[in-house]
């Protein structure tokens, strides 16, 4: 028996080093890897034409699927084009809800994949990861196997700059739209009922103020109750800002710049959370608020029950960025410009750059194809697979009328446009220009694009890149920030919080080091800039 | 189950002096019982212990790319953080209040049906009544949030149309700071009581019935016969419940607070788990919520230790 137990004990100290030397061996070589071309590999990468390898490679990719989302396995895009590729790709889908979780457990496990795919990852994700080696740059993988890509960079310079490092690395691509009307939330307003009542087009936010009242009390859906729903917006997911302030600012002379609550005046930049003309804009909306022309469960619904508000046709105003939610009734709705402010403001604030979809596709460093996944990848960065990506096999999903794809109506009339194809529920790594934009741009839309159009500001900058130790500092100041402006701006809307405290509001801004990030924004613009 | 645990610390001194030097020599004699003790050790080692080598990130800027042993030594940096936050008060005081006013209002709660449940007569009411408190035990807790919202739903739930019915206006229970704390653990109440009652249950049945005639013979009432016999008899394993209790005092219901959080209800609803979900997990601040943790779980260890003594000294009953 003693024996025995030796031997087990000796069996369970030699497993158990293995295991440890297992672990420390694939860290160290995950740092390593992405530096080294993969010259190793079996696939060998031809440099244009498909297919991108004559052996069959297999690709593992972590993705996230929307609720509208059929199985990735299942889209005519990834079945036609592991076809004409030679690249087998296996999807690990993730839903929407608690996507952001295993995204991160997956990094911080060092479980990774080969790609992500959708992926949303942040800023301050890929630089983290980049500089943790578990990304790896791509610019010279986008340099030498991305054409369409790299011709994309070169006509709208500001995506190179968007996406790149201060130390010179690009560590994830970004989903790109040169489609203007993609980039911005219209703002929708019941035509039929405005109409039914002989009311015109809001103008100015008093304007809106009257309309809103008049839908809720003068029963323009004509069934005698008052169940109308004056105005909604999208609920907010904690840290990414309240939708509605977003939506609103700009009649307030408060923009959106650097993908943050930023003004930008003489070369200053001023982040106005603090701001006399916040106040005002937050006191507006508590005034909709507490009249009950503002949706009370806007900071509580789910998406599907916003869209489902879309659809109802029962709803006065509200904010989308294209008409495909409200389609059955679009008759009833408009797109209208930005209402004028108090002050004059007229600004459609909201709105993304052309590298709208920061993060969506990245190579880590255990992809042993880098060349081939850049080349898989970089296919849907040109129109014709943009297309197979947007509207599937040509014949049975769409038909081209003058160069253009259209779903056929039989595709559309089963109700599935959205189950085919990994745009749906956004954030898919592709080019959106003009070419692919048939259904998501009708003349609707187009119309309301025009409306905006005026009001957008002159430049549009991105969320400026900072290099890791910035980057984590930025998150520190954010996390509380960022928190504290989300809670206490929707207490203010709702009214569970009084404008008497707004002085108290800015020092605890002051406190929370609101002066700090302002000086960090300032220097990213001051060297954007230079 | 508990019984024989505040049981076991009584029959043990006597086992000790026994124990003397041949330990390895009576595992080779028993050795078939000792191996049945490897599976749960190898459960705690693996499960319980191997962890808290990566505890060590929370002294660390943990980059995963690194490896735990390979990222950076920053000391108490995150502690200090935490305790500068602008948040720290009210996540201590939220957690810390949550908890206070659960162990007061209800942890009573399942012995008072313990005791109502043995005094019943009627066999089958009693069946019926512990079938009727047990049953929300087994709902997710996904559901019980969304019951209580369909229920207090400011336009159509029941709740606020008895108060309109009343002449009242509709409260938004789930979106008021006010309300939180009250909602959140009466529904804990609700959902446990028949539960956590099952151990009172058995103990008392473990009480002797001649305690109970003899004070019947004496002329004592119903009520003096709980007070005085049913009582005492389940104290022991009521101070082991609640040194049990005091053990996870910190580790509020994490995920039903997450569920039922929203933005107007935060001031009284953030508490330290959910901080660390929201800050640690889904914006991989690793390190940061690491020393959080392991600051909650030091309070926790702290305040098991306090009551474990306090317990053994006044009643006797203790965990060790």
């Amino acid at each position: 028996m003693r024996k025995n137990w030796k031997m087990c004990a000796i069996g369970t100290v030699v497993a158990s080093s293995l295991a440890l030397a297992g672990c420390s061996s694939n860290s160290g070589a995950s740092g390593g890897m992405g530096t080294e071309p993969s010259a190793s590999s079996g696939g060998a990468v031809k440099a244009s034409g498909f297919p991108i390898v004559d052996q069959p490679i297999k690709l593992k990719m972590f993705t996230r699927t929307a609720p509208v989302n059929g199985p990735f396995k299942d889209m005519p895009v990834f079945q036609d084009y592991e076809k004409l590729s030679n690249v087998q790709v296996e999807f690990t889908e993730a839903p929407t809800d608690g996507f952001q979780e295993k995204k991160n457990l997956l990094f911080a496990s060092n479980e990774l994949p080969d790609a992500l795919y959708r992926s949303g990852l942040s800023q301050l994700e890929t630089t983290r990861y980049g500089a943790a080696g578990q990304l790896i740059p791509h610019e010279d993988l986008i340099d030498q196997y991305a054409p369409n890509l790299k011709q994309l960079m070169e006509q709208y310079p500001e995506i190179r700059s968007g996406i790149t490092t201060p130390e010179g690395h690009i560590y994830a691509i970004p989903g790109i739209v040169t489609l203007a009307a993609a980039r911005t939330d219209k703002k929708w307003i019941n035509q039929a009922w405005l109409d039914k009542l002989n009311l015109k087009v809001p103008e100015t936010t008093d304007d809106l103020y009257n309309v809103l009242v008049a839908f809720r009390d003068q029963d323009p859906n004509g069934n005698g109750k008052k169940d109308e729903l004056p105005m909604t917006a999208r609920a907010p997911v904690a840290g990414q800002g309240l939708p509605i302030l977003a939506m609103m600012s700009g009649s307030f002379g408060l923009d959106m710049q650097f993908g943050y609550n930023i003004n930008l005046e003489n070369d200053k930049v001023n982040i106005w959370m603090g701001s006399d003309r916040n106040k005002e804009m937050l006191m507006y909306l508590n005034k909709l608020y507490t009249e009950k022309l503002l949706d009370p469960e806007m900071f509580s619904q789910k998406e599907a029950d916003y869209l489902a508000k879309q659809g109802s046709g029962n709803t006065g105003f509200f904010f989308d960025q294209t008409n495909n939610n409200f389609l059955p009734i679009q008759d009833q709705y408009v797109g209208i410009a930005p209402p004028k402010g108090p002050h004059g403001d007229r600004l459609q604030s909201h709105g993304a750059p052309v590298a709208r979809d920061f993060g969506a596709f990245a190579i880590t460093s255990v992809n042993k194809y880098p060349d081939v996944t850049m080349r898989w990848i970089d296919y849907f960065y040109s129109d014709e697979g943009a297309t197979l990506l947007r509207f599937g096999r040509e014949g049975e999903n769409y038909e081209v009328k003058d160069g253009i794809p259209y779903y056929t109506q039989a595709f559309l009339d089963t109700g599935n446009q959205s189950k085919i194809t990994p745009y749906a529920g956004g954030g898919a790594p592709h080019l959106i220009s003009e070419k692919v934009a048939s259904f998501i741009n009708p003349p609707q839309v187009q119309e309301a694009q025009k409306q905006l159009d005026p009001y957008m500001p002159k430049v549009r900058y991105a969320a400026p890149m900072f290099d890791e130790a910035t980057a984590q500092k930025v998150n520190v100041l954010r996390n509380d920030l960022d928190k504290y402006y989300e809670e206490q701006s929707t207490k203010f809307i709702a009214g569970a919080l009084g404008f008497d405290k707004w002085d108290e509001f800015q020092a605890t801004l002051k406190k929370l080091k609101i002066d700090e990030l302002q000086q960090i924004y300032q220097d990213a613009y001051d060297k954007q800039a230079k | 189950m508990e019984s024989v645990q505040a049981k076991a610390p009584a029959a043990a001194p006597v086992g000790r002096k026994r124990q003397g030097g041949g330990l390895l020599r009576r595992i080779g004699k028993r050795y078939d019982l000792y191996l049945m003790l490897l599976l749960p050790l190898a459960w705690y080692l693996i499960f319980h212990y191997g962890p808290l080598y990566g505890l060590q990130i929370a002294f660390k800027n943990f980059n995963p790319g690194k490896g735990i042993m390979g990222s950076e030594w920053v000391g108490l940096e995150h502690f200090q953080r935490f305790f500068e936050s602008f948040y720290f008060k009210r996540l201590l005081w939220n957690t810390l209040s949550i908890n206070l006013l659960s162990l007061l209002i209800a942890f009573p709660v399942p012995i008072l049906l313990a005791l109502i449940v043995n005094e019943l007569r009627s066999k089958s009411f009693s069946k019926w009544l512990q079938n009727i408190t047990f049953i929300p035990h087994f709902m997710s807790v996904v559901v019980i949030v969304g019951i209580l919202s369909v229920f207090l739903s400011p336009s159509t739930g029941p709740v606020n149309k008895l108060i309109e019915w009343l002449g009242g206006e509709p409260i938004r229970f789930m979106e008021s700071a006010g309300w939180f704390k009250t909602i959140f653990i009466s529904s804990n109440i609700w959902q446990n009581m028949g539960w956590q009652s099952i151990i009172y249950i058995a103990a008392l049945s473990g009480v002797n019935p001649q305690l109970y005639e003899a004070a019947k013979m004496d002329g004592a009432s119903r009520l003096r016969r709980i007070w005085h016999v049913s009582l005492p008899g389940i104290v022991p394993v009521i101070v082991i419940l609640l040194i049990l209790d005091i053990g996870h005092f910190m580790d509020v219901g994490f995920e039903k607070i997450l569920l039922m959080q929203n933005n107007l209800n935060l001031e009284t609803s953030d508490v330290i788990s959910t901080f660390v979900y929201t800050t640690g997990i889904l914006k991989g601040e690793y390190s940061y919520t690491a020393a959080i943790g392991l600051f909650n779980s030091l309070i926790n260890l702290t305040l098991l230790l306090l009551v474990n003594r306090f317990a053994r000294k006044t009643a006797e009953t203790s965990l060790w």
